[in-house]
């Protein structure tokens, strides 16, 4: 079988999955899969056989996982979901991320309040990670307006990188014990600016193939702070230096690095009150320099009136040559930026506000 | 313990195999649903968090009474007593 492009919308009201040759010109929708749940996280698992993964966020009956082996055309639950040991005290109110982990199987899940779950059998069973869901900091991290979230779990080997709203970024370098890293991150809502946790750290994002070096999207919009909101390391997350200069603003949801260029990375700038399109025109903005200079890119994208959110998970790009990105948006659109964001177009208009946007070429 | 009937709303009879109602000795809500972790966890986790709180979007009722106008899950149970597990009017 030929080459298809897999992409999964997780929305308000259940998963979407759009399928397309590799070539991009039509994708076809399926879907909602989990009808009527919210979706706050999916993974395309290309290893072996693919799999696609999906959190199935039920406000009525919990948490479940779902699981595809056939591209996302039906999906089961899973055995088991994330749930905290008894007596613990927390009960489980979202799942954020899914990742793959290094063994065939294994399987990384974020969750709120914030803690960190792994599975090796494929999601069936899972193990709360007591090194960071009880790390001396756990019972202080602060829920942000979205939730006390693990958004981000970015894997290096061994080594990993955990995004927390609000709670900051933690690295470990063997995936059990986990160390606050945030020096250079700054919280504009805390009298100390820069505290050693606690940062409403957005999304992070990194090269494969350049681990040490990050790129962050934390909570900007601060005028008091304009160098807080985009951030890159070059030291596995040790310190952080403003990338932001340049950028209409520095608030915003998700960060997207390019998958063959270490120094290409995307940023969707919002206006701080209001988390919609600076003046009502929405616009990526790239950077081909590690952020030295910024590049703003819109040509299809509507020019005026559009004042929508594009949240943490809801933006991604593609490992074709010549990449497209792609945008899902609180107001149910989708759209693709083919040639590495230079040219948009609308593949889907009224799906359900979308909260996380993943990509797979199988 | 009273011989009394949890009712299964239609969302979770996936998890017990199709039935609508299961049977349970229970002396109080509480144990009812203890029962029902023992017997059928599927069905359990789907109704109460890892804490044991009923999840906040359902609503449990004694025969005709929310059990939140009674005495919560400590709302005795007699024999014949029917507990019932429906979603809240809730959403969006």
């Amino acid at each position: 079988m030929s080459q298809r492009v897999i992409l999964t919308i997780g929305t308000k009201k259940g998963l979407f999955v759009a399928e397309a040759p590799k070539a991009r010109g039509r994708f076809a929708l399926r879907g909602p899969f989990g009808q009527g749940v919210a979706v706050n996280a999916a993974l395309v698992d290309t290893r072996g056989t693919p799999r696609v993964l999906a959190s199935s966020c039920n406000a009525f009956f919990g948490m479940k996982v779902l699981r595809s082996t056939d591209l996302g055309k039906t999906f089961k639950e899973t055995k088991s979901a994330p749930a905290f040991p008894k007596g613990d005290g927390r009960a489980l109110a979202n799942i954020w991320s899914l990742e793959a982990g290094a063994g065939k199987t294994d399987l990384w899940c974020g969750v709120e309040p914030a803690a960190l779950f792994r599975s090796e059998d494929g999601g069936d069973s899972w193990e709360m990670v007591p090194g960071l869901s009880n790390h001396e900091h756990a019972r202080k991290w602060q829920p942000g307006a979205g939730g006390l979230c693990l958004h981000t779990i970015l894997r290096d080997g061994n080594r990993m990188h955990l995004g927390i709203s609000t709670g900051g970024h933690y690295s470990s370098e063997d995936g059990t014990t986990f160390t606050a890293s945030n020096r250079g991150i700054g919280a504009g809502f805390v009298p100390d600016p820069f505290p050693e946790f606690g940062q409403c750290v957005h999304k992070i994002a990194r090269h494969r193939d350049a681990p040490a070096r990050l790129y962050m999207q934390n909570h900007g919009g601060f005028p008091e702070h304009p160098d807080f909101g985009v951030l890159r390391s070059d030291d596995h997350g040790r310190t952080w230096r403003s990338i932001a200069k340049g950028l209409p603003s520095d608030f915003g949801f998700p960060i997207v690095v390019h998958p063959e260029n270490a120094d290409t990375v995307y940023v969707m700038p919002l206006e701080a009150p209001t988390r919609t399109c600076p003046g009502g025109a929405p616009a990526v903005w790239r950077s081909e320099n590690g952020g030295d200079s910024w590049k703003r890119l819109a040509r299809g994208l509507p020019k005026k009136a559009s004042y929508f959110t594009i949240l943490r998970d809801a933006m991604t790009i593609d490992e074709v040559a010549s990449p497209a990105l792609y945008f899902g948006t609180t107001t149910g659109q989708l759209w693709i930026g083919r040639d590495g964001g230079e040219e948009w177009s609308c593949l889907f208009d009224s799906l359900p506000p979308i909260h996380c946007v993943k990509v797979a070429v199988v | 313990m009273a011989a009394v009937t949890i009712q299964i709303p239609e969302a979770l009879r996936q998890y017990c195999a199709g039935a609508s109602a299961l049977p349970v000795a229970a002396s109080n809500v509480r144990s009812a649903l203890e029962a029902l972790e023992r017997h059928h966890p599927s069905v359990y986790r789907n109704v109460c968090d890892e804490t044991g709180a009923v999840r906040h979007h359902l609503a449990v009722f004694v025969n005709l009474s929310h059990v939140r106008d009674r005495s919560g899950l400590d709302t005795a149970l007699a024999p014949g007593d029917i507990v019932t597990i429906l979603t809240a009017v809730s959403g969006g």
